[in-house]
């Protein structure tokens, strides 16, 4: 049997420069047309070897109740050994972030029981000619971190992830939201928005290519998780930034005069926002998880460091990029420049970001020409991200929804809707 | 668009040689390595009709499945070679009545782990005696035993891989071999149906990287099967063909956007057949209106040339199987026979054998035509998948393709355009398909859900076709 004793015991028997390890004990269940409850030990153990051409570090996942703590540390000190990059000094360890995880309402009786109680949350939403197609996951789990220093850390997290098929009109619509907590699903809001839409959709018509304004709200502008803002997370990419592969660089613009307009963006990475489904208190390397900024009014200002790259850099570990928050604007969501055709877009069909560049490719599935008032479904927008988030106008009004905290809606000016 | 190496190696899902994890026990007592042991089988059986007798005895109907595979990942590059092992033991138990399904998951795979799971599945229960059958036949071990590889062998063997690629040139900027082995041995135990199996998947694949003016070319090929390490191996021409599709020079101008009149490469049809089959041609696709009206069994999806067949029987094949994870015995299922569709995916299959169910092909077959060659008057041959998205409900597809070689009266015209995708509805693309190859590819697929590998593979043939195809870069 693998205890967090014996690994700790093995570990301060070798030569090793550094090492953490987590020790997950979850419970997840599923429940869509059946039911599933899995019972899984997950260790993650992190060591670090100096040898005298550098530091070399391994990291070793097991899912596991049973096996010999003595051969696993042998084995991940002799991968360390193997894979020595640059000499660096582990920074002293700070204090653990104070963030709450665990919703005390998933937590009651079993987790299949927690999550049946969700979905009757749905079941009572589902009207006479509307069908819901669910599948809920719930995940809980008690976290316990030990470092070679001392260090240690417990706390309990809970995470639900809804999947839902919400079909109507001949048409059908997914959506999908993650909370630590049940009423930070906001699943009824969602469903009611999907039963709209899909009233719209069964009007659509075809799409009419040129350019144009766009409008991204909701789901559009959050597709599967941060949606367009995800441009931003490889950007703050410590590892990447250092070898200079990063559109833009840390005290620079991140696009031509962004910081120059009228509302500047910023983004803050908070890691340690109460119930964030990216929140943590410490990071997987035993890093403390600080909020930091990664763009501050137009200028690029911060990376996601983890213990090697804050310590290559000579300043603090951060958690890395978590939950994104981006600062509101003054837009009023009606206000759009005269004789410009604006589309307001409600959903997306798919969203693809270049990581490197920040190009994206927004498949449009449900669309309104706000002139018309029309709905339309179809066609392709290519955008660069970087440059257009840097310049669109934001709303006012704020949005909570997974891992992001921002404006609610964006106008972005120019545009070009293609077939 | 720049890459680094990290990140080619991630596109490609083999991760840095050096940076490969290490991963051991996923469940298992500390005891010598139990992997593949006939006792241990003998024991895994006796365990599970245990459970299964628990469950029935609860008055409804159980199946205990459970699995004990080891992944072996081997990699070779220019900053060295490395080696990454991980095990994984589960149990999953399941009891169905008229209310439905339920599950229990451990990954303690040890007597009283097995029977804690039944019982918190089913309670404290009276165990129901039950027929279980004859038991199975010991399976076979392929050669060489997968449990005498070393990490040397497999080294060695990239080693020399690396060594018949003799025209590697200096603009080569990164070339890698890797191999990789999925061996399991999985249980499938119900009220009479007693099996076992013993799936060994490999799969070979080199890479070379050459910049061509401020982009990378990334060229792969591959060979996966099931059986013996030593089985297949990649040969001159396919090492020729990675090295000179990387160095191959990218012509700089603007792609013409537009329909045109296409060959499309195995590897993209066979891209296309995958993610039609996973997420269109089963049950569970049906539940959406749109595909429910527009995929009737019996009408006609594709042009009476195109044929798709899910064969898990296949021999060697690496996405094939005995029998699938809830113990239905293989089967060659035709879904579209001559343009018109006659069936869908049917056989359940679990990420890693222990994740949740799921319909997915195994083995899909494009069907094969006759022609020797398929010559263009005018149009373009697309070759290299870089992905491909579909949207269930309005049909759209949008095939991402590495380079599209222009064909004019008959001749290449030596253009070359890297990034473009061909876009449109599936429907139309599939009812435009004209003549295919009588040669044949096989694209094995090896992916993750949640951390757990799923396996299938393709053989597809070179296909005619006409679409949209445009430009995927936006012009500095």
């Amino acid at each position: 049997m693998i205890s967090r004793r014996d690994i700790v015991h093995a570990l301060e028997h070798r030569d090793l420069a550094d090492w953490v390890v987590v020790e997950r004990d979850q419970e997840i269940a599923v429940v869509d047309g059946s039911q599933r409850e899995e019972h899984r030990m997950r260790w993650q153990l992190t060591v670090h070897a100096d040898t005298p051409a550098g530091r070399g570090t391994a990291r070793v996942v097991i899912d596991a109740n049973d096996g010999d703590p003595d051969q696993l540390v042998d084995e991940a000190a002799r991968l360390a050994r193997l894979s020595v990059g640059p000499a660096w000094t582990t920074i002293p360890q700070a204090a653990p972030a104070r963030v709450e995880l665990a919703d005390p309402a998933l937590s009651i009786g079993t987790a299949v029981d927690a999550a049946i109680a969700l979905a009757k949350l749905l079941a009572r939403r589902a009207e006479s000619n509307v069908t819901l197609e669910t599948r809920i996951t719930l995940l809980r789990e008690r976290v316990a971190m030990q470092c070679r220093t001392g260090f240690h850390a417990e706390w309990k997290a809970t995470l639900a992830r809804v999947e839902t098929l919400v079909i109507a009109t001949g048409h059908s619509l997914e959506i999908i939201r993650e909370a630590r907590r049940a009423d930070g699903l906001e699943l009824v809001a969602a469903i009611d928005e999907a039963i709209a839409d899909l009233r719209l959709l069964a009007s659509a018509g075809a799409l009419l290519p040129g350019p144009c304004a766009l409008i991204l709200s909701g789901d559009a502008l959050l597709h599967h998780g941060l949606g367009v803002w995800d441009a931003f997370t490889s950007q703050a990419d410590a590892v990447v930034a250092r070898q200079g592969l990063t559109r833009y660089h840390e005290r620079g613009v991140i696009a031509a005069g962004s910081d120059q307009v009228a509302e500047p963006l910023s983004i803050t990475s908070n890691g340690a926002l109460a119930f964030g489904v990216r929140s943590a208190p410490v990071g997987d390397d035993g890093d403390a998880v600080r909020t930091f900024p990664l763009v501050d009014h137009g200028i690029a200002a911060g990376l996601g460091l983890d213990p090697r790259e804050a310590a290559l850099l000579h300043r603090d570990p951060n958690g890395g990029v978590r939950n994104l928050r981006v600062s509101l604007g003054t837009w009023d969501e009606k206000t759009t420049s005269a004789g410009v055709r604006v589309i307001d877009v409600r959903r997306l069909r798919g969203l693809e970001i270049d990581p490197y560049t920040g190009d994206g490719d927004l498949e449009l599935s449900l669309a309104i020409d706000r002139a018309t008032g029309k709905p339309f479904t179809g066609g392709t927008v290519r955008l660069d991200l970087i440059d257009v988030l840097a310049r669109a106008r934001r709303s006012a009004r704020s949005l909570r929804r997974g891992p992001y905290q921002g404006p609610a809606a964006v106008l972005i000016e120019h545009a070009e809707l293609l077939a | 668009m720049t890459v680094d190496r990290r990140r080619v190696l991630r596109g490609l899902g083999i991760a840095s040689a050096h940076g490969l994890w290490f991963a051991f026990g996923c469940g298992g007592p500390a005891r010598p390595p139990r992997h593949a042991g006939d006792d241990l089988s003998s024991d895994v059986r006796t365990w599970l009709r245990e459970a299964v007798a628990l469950i029935h005895g609860a008055g409804v109907t159980g199946h205990a499945l459970a699995v004990s595979r080891k992944h072996t990942a081997a990699a070779l590059d220019v900053l060295g070679a490395g080696v990454a092992h991980q095990r994984c033991d589960g149990v999953v138990l399941t009891a169905r009545d008229g209310r439905g399904r339920r599950e229990q998951v451990t990954s303690d795979l040890t007597r009283d782990g097995v029977l804690d799971a039944a019982r918190a599945l089913v309670g404290n229960t009276t165990p129901a005696s039950l027929d279980f059958g004859p038991r199975p036949a010991r399976p076979a071990t392929p050669r060489p035993d997968p449990d005498a590889i070393t990490d040397a062998m497999l080294i060695e063997g990239l080693a020399k891989l690396a060594k018949r690629d003799s025209g590697l040139s200096s603009r080569i900027v990164y070339a890698s071999g890797l191999v990789e082995i999925d061996d399991a041995r999985v249980w499938s135990v119900a009220a009479n149906s007693d099996r076992e199996q013993r799936l060994v998947r490999v799969r070979r694949g080199v890479t070379r990287v050459a910049w061509n003016g401020t982009r990378p070319i990334v060229s792969e090929v591959t060979r996966a099967w099931s059986g013996g390490l030593e089985d297949q191996t990649l040969n001159d021409d396919e090492l020729a063909h990675a090295r000179d599709t990387a160095l191959a020079l990218m012509t700089p101008g603007a792609f013409s956007d537009g329909e045109h009149a296409l060959v499309l490469a195995p590897e993209l049809v066979a891209s296309i057949a995958d993610i039609a089959a996973r997420t269109l041609y089963t049950a569970r696709a049906q539940r959406r209106p749109e595909v429910a009206q527009r995929l009737v069994t019996g009408a006609t999806i594709a042009a009476p040339t195109f044929s798709l067949t899910d064969d898990a029987t296949a021999a060697t094949a690496y996405g094939g199987f005995h029998f699938d994870d809830e113990g239905t015995a293989a089967t060659a299922k035709p879904i579209i026979d001559r343009g018109v569709l006659v069936d869908r995916i049917s056989h359940a299959r679990r990420p890693g054998h222990t994740g949740p169910l799921e319909l997915t092909s195994a083995h899909l077959r494009v069907g094969a035509g006759t022609a020797s060659e398929l010559a263009l008057d005018d149009g373009y041959l697309l070759e290299g998948n870089r992905g491909v998205r579909i949207d269930p409900a309005s049909d759209r597809i949008v095939v991402a393709v590495q380079r599209a070689l222009e064909v004019s009266h008959g001749q290449r015209t030596g253009r070359a355009y890297a990034d473009v995708e061909l876009v449109g509805s599936l429907g139309k693309l599939l009812g435009d398909c004209g003549e295919a190859t009588s040669a044949t590819r096989t694209i094995g697929i090896r992916d993750e859900l949640d951390g757990l590998p799923r396996w299938r593979s393709v053989e597809a043939p070179w296909l005619r076709a006409k679409g949209l195809v445009r430009a995927r870069r936006r012009l500095a």
